[in-house]
């Protein structure tokens, strides 16, 4: 089927295309324009700013920790719609299916699940093929499990490291690797409350850094087109600043990712010891070209927070509102579930400040990633609120007027003008994440890219706008006519597929034999366990 | 072979599906339980939201207690491979399911090598007079406060534990105390078979106490491995646990009301679709329902509406499962799969029929 969509500013900064012009599709790519071709569908764009698929690089929607907490939590997640005949399960509250819906509807076509436990890989691709319509990937979680640690204390060579790790991702069906809090995980068991980028876990006598820097050179070496993602140590302590940025240095000259900034942005300063550090912390950010970041924004209201960070998560158990938790010792990371209600109060302000201070000062749009670390700053729902934050100073004055003047006195926020263009946006939330994550078939709209395309009526009110598409385009595929759902589509989860090491696969086998009493066949599976059509597509790593 | 029944006579599958369908069409309060794999139970939570039924295992007590446990207060848990190489000090709370004998004997037997310490220690609180036959000679000592019950004993070790005084002390607690204080990481093992609410809750609480000074962690070995694995794809599917309903359109969970058993006992269902894995388990006591039943079987089930004769997950056809040895789902492959169609692959059909405009979720 031909598609033509008439009348519609197109931004796609990937290609410097930006103004008024048809777009064209054709058996789910997008197509140059036909010599006299005549569309068998039509869309009427006009009025309308017309954008590639959006992608999400750091969301939780799916996997263990993210289930537990679904379960944890039964009275935050009730649906209140009646049954919808052509999209079943979309009104459950919290479900997969609901996540896909929401995703499609902002115009969504692409979400990154950022923490995958190897050994819960195959549940986490059953969550994910059940949720409709978007394209998935997951990040690989490496850097507190034991057979690692141990290499790295056996001073293993480079390449054996890389076979893990590419045996890892592959058999996980992974897309990149993240490294949460390394070592601490494991410190933890041995009753560690405290862990830092040089402190030691103890029986293996590596530091956090070592372990960073020797994921970081794996991931390089393979040519995994995602660099490292890193969830540093000391998430949300005041003077997190300070890790953040001995973090960023030891990247030193080689790519790196760092997941949710703003949980790393707080500095000591104040009466109550606790401010804002973000302004140092983009002039780091800005000045360290290897090094991309994601924001994590908290935005105000109840959500919960999930992270294979144990150790922060069994710290923050006071914290929990409602007062329930589940912490989990894994066969790495493990993980905590604590309900956390983000209140406009003093510290939550800092921390909405940080946030918005990041994306505003950070400068290279190219480089900063929009994301609330869904769900742990805010739901991925309160993302059109954000862009009406980023896109006007003005919606920043109304918000910051209601929010403590001690708190906003300890940040830059109200001296800030920038305002995020739309070009900006489709950087962030199109471009960049496409070219960070090695997809070089999405993220824009040049002739050839799968047709995910998002086409957003213009409003003044920004949410309004960029909450609800006009038209979504997935694979060709209208699924969003007036910000409704109008069918279901199964989506892929996006993949590297690097091959095996048999000797590490040897190696592997041996050792879940002696640790586990288990064959290495506990820990994979086949595509057909996921029971639905072809629900993985390849990524080539970098040759 | 004969892989369907209407009544006792033999039928061809598309009739028994599209009797089931009629069937489901036309009542007004249907309720499923089932112990099927996780496609299986994909499937049934499909087709209850498209009939408006109310689900819930066939284990669905124990599951319930547990489910509640999270759901109420949470819980300090660890991965099964961490507890046999970290799990220095075993502590058994209550009956653990007869099932996981096998991996109970590789724990009680196998040392923790991730632990300095090289050896574990064995106590057993609210257990039955008998040695667990597990424990296979290994040693291990009997936790007891008087007569009391498993909670009651829980709470006195936990107050003992925090150094107050029980107005009736748990036996050999001067022991439990040494073996704490040298212990590494004590892991407690329990289930929801037995073990009522209040006790799972109270085991919390005093590895959560434990954990303010030194490392402990729990391992939930659930009553039902099917059960877990439901309960882990029904919440991802609907947001809740098994006890879920749609009657109204949407899922709505309940653990009271959407109790099957409750459900037929006080006549408010007027149709039952089973589902077991293997062998047709045996139906709640109540109102005699119409039944839709899939099970493991040659001939068609006494007083059954309609069977179905379907493979045993992970034996005759390939299946996702979860397993207490990993502590999350596994695939299961099977070398030569039987001729018996899947839960999955009925429930589909029927929903299929129930409404064959509509979308399919799985």
């Amino acid at each position: 089927m031909l598609t033509r969509i008439s009348g519609g500013e197109i931004v796609d900064p990937a290609n410097r295309r930006a103004g008024k012009g048809d777009l064209w599709i054709e058996d789910g790519r997008i197509v140059e324009a036909p010599q006299g071709g005549v569309a068998d569908r039509a869309i009427d764009a006009t009025g309308c700013i017309v954008m590639a698929g959006a992608i999400d690089i750091h969301s939780h929607i799916g996997g263990g920790n993210v289930n537990t907490a679904r379960l944890l939590l039964p009275e935050q997640h009730a649906a209140h719609l009646q049954r919808p005949a052509a999209t079943p399960l979309s009104n459950a509250g919290w479900s997969t299916f609901e996540t896909g819906c929401l995703y499609a509807k902002m115009g969504f076509t692409t979400v990154v699940e950022p923490a995958m436990s190897p050994g819960a890989a195959l549940h986490t691709h059953l969550e994910l093929a059940d949720t409709p319509i978007i394209d998935k990937a997951t990040l690989a979680i490496l850097g507190n499990d034991d057979f690692l640690l141990s290499m790295i204390r056996d001073n293993a060579s480079p390449a054996m490291v890389e076979d893990y790790v590419a045996w890892t991702v592959g058999a996980t069906r992974a897309l990149g690797v993240k490294v949460i809090n390394a070592g601490a995980a494991a410190a933890f068991k041995e009753d560690v409350r405290t862990f830092s980028f040089d402190d030691v876990v103890p029986s293996y006598g590596v530091s956090s850094r070592r372990i960073v820097k020797t994921l970081q050179a794996a991931v390089n070496g393979l040519g995994i087109p995602h660099p490292l993602h890193v969830h540093c140590n000391n998430l949300g302590a005041a003077g997190a600043a300070d890790t953040a940025a001995e973090t960023m240095a030891a990247a030193e000259g080689v790519p790196l990712h760092l997941a949710h900034l703003q949980f790393y942005g707080y500095g000591t300063e104040g009466k109550r010891k606790f401010s804002s550090a973000a302004a140092r912390l983009a002039e780091l950010v800005n000045g360290t070209p290897e090094v991309t970041i994601d924001i994590g924004q908290v935005m105000f209201g109840q959500t919960v927070t999930i992270s294979s960070d144990v150790l922060r998560q069994f710290s923050a158990r006071g914290t929990a509102s409602p007062k329930k938790t589940v912490i989990r010792d894994g066969d790495g990371n493990g993980g905590g579930v604590v309900p956390y209600r983000y209140r406009n109060d003093f510290y939550g302000s800092v921390q909405w400040a940080v946030g918005l201070e990041l994306f505003l000062l950070i400068t290279d749009p190219w480089r900063v990633f929009f994301t609330t670390d869904h769900p742990n700053g805010a739901p991925f729902t309160t993302y059109p609120a954000l862009f009406a934050l980023l896109m006007s100073r003005t919606a920043r004055e109304e918000a910051a007027a209601a929010l403590p003047k001690a708190a906003l006195a300890l940040s830059t926020l109200s001296s800030i003008e920038r305002e995020y263009t739309f070009e900006e946006i489709a950087i962030m939330t199109r471009a960049a994440p496409a070219k960070l994550l090695g997809l070089s078939d999405r993220g824009h709209l040049g002739a050839g890219a799968v047709a995910d395309v998002a086409i957003y009526r213009r409003d003044e009110d920004i949410a309004k706008m960029l909450g609800a598409a006009a038209f979504v385009f997935k694979d060709g595929d209208l699924v969003v006519k007036d910000g409704e759902i109008t069918h279901y589509r199964w989506g892929k989860a996006l993949r590297l597929n690097p091959s095996p090491d048999k000797a590490m696969v040897r190696r592997l086998e041996d050792y879940h034999q002696q640790r586990y009493g288990l064959s290495l066949d506990w820990f994979t599976f086949p595509d057909s366990a996921i029971a639905r059509e072809e629900p993985f597509r390849e990524v080539p790593c970098r040759s | 072979m004969a892989v369907a029944w209407i009544g006792n006579r033999e039928t061809l599958v598309e009739r028994a599906v599209a009797h089931a369908a009629t069937l489901l069409g036309s009542s007004r309060c249907p309720v499923f339980s089932f112990d099927t794999d996780i496609h299986g139970t994909r499937a049934a939570i499909a087709l209850a939201e498209r009939v408006g039924a109310a689900y819930d295992h066939i284990e669905g007590a124990a599951l319930a207690r547990e489910t509640a446990l999270i759901t109420d207060k949470g819980a300090m848990t660890i991965a099964p491979g961490e507890a046999r190489r970290r799990g220095d000090m075993l502590v058994i709370v209550g009956d653990l399911p007869k099932e996981y004998d096998g991996f109970l004997a590789d724990l009680a037997n196998s040392v923790p090598d991730l632990s300095e310490r090289n050896a574990r220690e064995i106590f057993l609180v609210g257990t039955g007079r008998a040695m667990p036959s597990f424990l296979n000679g290994a040693k291990a000592t009997r936790l007891a406060a008087g007569k009391t019950g498993l909670a009651a004993t829980l709470a006195a070790l936990r107050a003992q534990c925090a150094g107050r005084k029980v107005s009736a002390p748990v036996s050999k607690f001067d022991d439990f105390a040494a073996a704490l204080a040298a212990a590494k990481f004590p892991v407690f093992l329990f289930s929801g078979l037995t073990s009522d609410t209040f006790a799972l809750e109270m085991l919390q609480g005093l590895v959560a106490d434990l954990n303010g000074k030194a490392r402990a962690s729990s391992l939930h070995l659930p009553a039902s491995e099917s059960g877990w694995g439901s309960a882990l794809a029904s919440t991802w599917m609907t947001g809740f646990a098994p006890r879920t309903g749609f009657a109204r359109g949407f899922p709505e969970f309940d653990p009271w009301r959407f109790d099957i058993g409750r459900m037929i006992l006080a006549g408010e269902a007027d149709l039952h679709l089973r589902v077991s894995t293997g062998k047709p388990a045996p139906v709640p006591k109540g109102k005699t329902l119409p039944l839709i039943m899939l099970a493991k079987t040659l001939k068609p089930v006494a007083g059954a509406a309609v069977t179905f004769a379907i493979g045993e997950a992970g034996i005759d056809h390939d299946a996702i499962v979860y397993r207490v040895r990993t502590g999350t789902l596994n695939s299961v492959a099977v070398p030569a799969a039987s001729a018996l169609p899947s839960a999955a692959e009925i429930i589909r059909s029927i929903g299929g029929h129930v409404s064959p405009e509509a979308g399919w979720p799985c």
